[in-house]
């Protein structure tokens, strides 16, 4: 990379003052070498360019430092600065000067070209033939652009906003028309120390935590037995028993949980079934329902993803190879034995990618309790509940109560643990390390 | 020694049967209540007996339709299948094109592109919504369903995996064939591999569709106004009293999708 760089500045001071005059004016060594059309798009670029930096682009870069610093006052009439929009237009400067060197880099790189094409006695491709390479070898770039442009703007500009902010102090009472400051780590100091976070920060965690492992074992285990259930020998009408849990996966999920909250609500038939017998209603998600609303959770959410790890359990345990069993019972092991020996290797190397991939979401498992217990505040956690995930008290957080800095620092952790997992997990999975074991 | 053998064979078979019906019924059992709950005639979950209502009639769905002053159901439903149908075409649109171009061509970004796509991935995707709601809210574009839609299709393209897959597996040499014949990469596009990829486009367009049909969390953000909720949202507005309407609206809109 360094090498190639280094390169291309020998070839450039060896080049022509052709080539050096479109370094200072863009597009010139194209103009002069003949190729006009090009040359007065390169040229009409940098003037844009500079016209925009002269008008904008420098006082947005300035702002995206200081994020403002007249505040607004209704009584003299002053307008202020809004320092949500100056940080977003300075991100965009910096995307515009970034691009900006992209082109200048292809303006220089591209007069190179033409000069070597003509000393060495070719004739340079004319501007019409380029555009045609466009729908031919080139077709990937014009293809590419609309996903690129959607992925940026949507995907891409959001995340880098969000990871800004966690350096900000934006939310609270300093929203626009306040002005916005940068304060460095304070946001992730605040989290780990200050009482009013850091004890709901870290006794989300542990449950977050807690959560993800036993509802992901949960699920994976219960899946891949129901399919085993599925595959054995004396089942008769597999068909039939299938389709059960296939009916559960088709219903959208919301629809699943708003339901499930209505089967254990007060009136909901659970209760009345325990007062017809003579009991007591119990609120099953109300405020002191801690570990039987944590139950219903698990239970729940075992209800909504065991039938899709079932179907790709399904698949995968087809491609066994039974000749292993069969060795096996001639051993002598028991059928427990083989599960634990063949089939649970097995499985876990096929679906090392899909259990990541489950425990994951299920670490950012947002509709569950959102659903089941969603709005409710406990005493002993600031703006969350006994039941509520990492990903829940960030909504709380920064949807309905504007403490936006917060939130996003909370994302960027929660953004570190999943991506240290994922790595840790796929670098010591056997999927990754022994590829051939089962092939 | 064999009578002992086909004793535990049989029990072997009993408790398998036992535990799958169980596990049908358990599956079975809540789509059932729901389907039975939404022919209610009071509507409200406490006239229930246990678990299913005393009297059943159509009035539910009836009422859902027509009572439009409080939750206006046709509404929402028109709402979530513009939205939905707007994100399939688009988005599958993007998918397709962005599949095909990272299995077919060999170019400097490709590799950068796809690790890139990779991080964004494990990102909460929760991240990003909360800050297009905070720049909607800031430049005023709360309520906007196009913005919805622009939203859901800008986002296709990231699950382009699967769909690069299957390129893969249509075999190369038709296309250097066609080159030869001198259709340049567009023709081949469109003419050969278009025509070959139709199982995957009706993938591609059944997923892009039925995430937008059942998501709740995006235009829960977005949608602020009653008139412009999509099911989902407008669902989750109502409460135990309105029982029946809930399950009654919640069938509606879970057939198209157990039928896909």
């Amino acid at each position: 990379m360094l090498e190639g760089f280094k390169n291309y500045i020998g070839v450039f001071k060896n080049s022509s003052w052709r080539v050096k005059l479109s370094a200072l004016i863009m597009g010139s060594g194209q103009i002069i070498y003949g190729r006009i059309a090009k040359g007065l798009i390169y040229l009409f670029m940098e003037i844009a360019f500079l016209f925009y930096m002269i008008a904008r682009g420098f006082k947005d870069i300035k702002g995206f430092f200081t994020l403002g610093t007249q505040k607004a006052d209704a009584w003299l009439g002053i307008a202020g600065d809004n320092s949500v929009v100056m940080l977003l237009m300075g991100i965009f400067a910096w995307i515009i000067v970034a691009l900006f060197i992209g082109v200048y880099i292809s303006n220089i790189k591209d007069a190179i070209n033409i000069e070597n094409t003509i000393i060495s006695g070719k004739h340079p491709k004319a501007f019409i033939e380029e555009l045609k390479e466009l729908i031919d070898r080139k077709f990937y770039v014009t293809v590419l652009v609309l996903p690129v442009i959607g992925i940026c703007v949507f995907n891409i500009l959001p995340i880098i906003f969000m990871i800004l902010i966690s350096f900000t102090n934006y939310g609270g009472s300093t929203v626009p028309p306040e002005l916005v400051d940068w304060v460095g780590l304070d946001n992730f100091k605040k989290i780990l120390t200050l009482s009013k976070f850091a004890p709901t920060f870290i006794r989300i965690l542990g449950w977050n935590i807690l959560w993800a492992v036993v509802s992901t074992t949960l699920n994976y285990f219960a899946g891949i037995g129901l399919a085993l259930l599925l595959n054995k020998d004396c089942v008769k009408g597999k068909a039939f028993f299938r389709a059960f849990p296939i009916l559960a996966y088709a219903i959208p999920g919301f629809i699943t949980l708003l339901a499930f909250k209505f089967m254990f609500s007060y009136g909901g038939p659970v209760n009345q079934m325990i007062r017809n017998a003579g009991g007591t209603p119990i609120g099953f998600l109300d405020l002191d329902a801690k570990w039987i609303a944590r139950l219903i959770g698990l239970l729940v959410n075992c209800w909504i993803s065991v039938p899709s790890i079932m179907l790709l359990a399904t698949g995968h345990l087809s491609n066994r190879d039974m000749s292993l069993y069969e060795a096996a019972r001639i051993d002598g092991a028991t059928p427990f034995q083989q599960f634990k020996k063949l089939t649970l290797p097995f499985m876990l190397f096929a679906t090392m990618p899909v259990l990541l991939g489950q425990f994951i979401g299920n670490f950012n498992n947002f509709g569950i309790f959102y659903f089941l217990r969603g709005g409710l505040y406990l005493d002993g956690y600031f703006l969350a509940s006994d039941t509520d995930l990492l990903i829940n008290w960030l909504y709380n957080l920064s949807i309905d109560n504007n403490y936006y800095c917060i939130g996003a620092a909370i994302s960027l952790i929660i953004f570190i643990i999943t991506s240290v997992i994922s790595l840790a997990v796929y670098v010591n999975s056997p999927s990754f390390k022994e590829e051939d074991t089962f092939q | 020694m064999m009578k002992k053998h086909s004793f535990g064979k049989a029990f072997d078979v009993a408790w398998t049967y036992a535990l799958l019906i169980v596990v049908g019924f358990i599956f079975f059992f809540p789509c059932l209540w729901i389907v039975l709950a939404s022919f209610s005639k009071s509507g409200s979950i406490y006239s229930f007996e246990g678990f299913f209502p005393t009297t059943y009639s159509i009035d539910t769905f009836k009422k859902l339709f027509t009572d439009t002053t409080m939750y206006n159901y046709p509404r929402w439903f028109f709402n979530t299948l513009f939205v939905a149908a707007g994100s399939c075409i688009l988005g599958t649109f993007l998918t397709i094109l962005t599949a095909y171009t990272m299995s077919r061509f060999e170019f400097r970004a490709r590799k950068p592109m796809m690790k890139t796509t990779m991080v964004l991935g494990m990102f909460p995707s929760f991240m990003g919504m909360t800050a297009v709601y905070i720049l909607m809210t800031q430049f005023g574009l709360i309520n906007q369903i196009w913005g919805l839609i622009l939203i859901y299709a800008a986002g296709a393209p990231m699950g382009y995996l699967t769909q690069k897959g299957f390129f893969d597996t249509i075999p190369k040499a038709i296309d250097e064939a066609a080159k030869i014949d001198g259709a340049n990469s567009a023709q081949i596009f469109w003419k050969i591999n278009l025509p070959l990829s139709k199982p995957i486009i009706v993938y591609t367009a059944l997923t892009s569709f039925t995430w937008p049909w059942s998501d709740f969390i995006l235009p829960k953000l977005l949608l602020k106004e009653k008139d412009l909720y999509t099911v989902a949202v407008g669902l989750m507005s109502l409460d135990e009293t309105e029982f029946s309407r809930f399950a009654a609206g919640s069938v509606f809109i879970a057939v198209p999708i157990v039928i896909l």
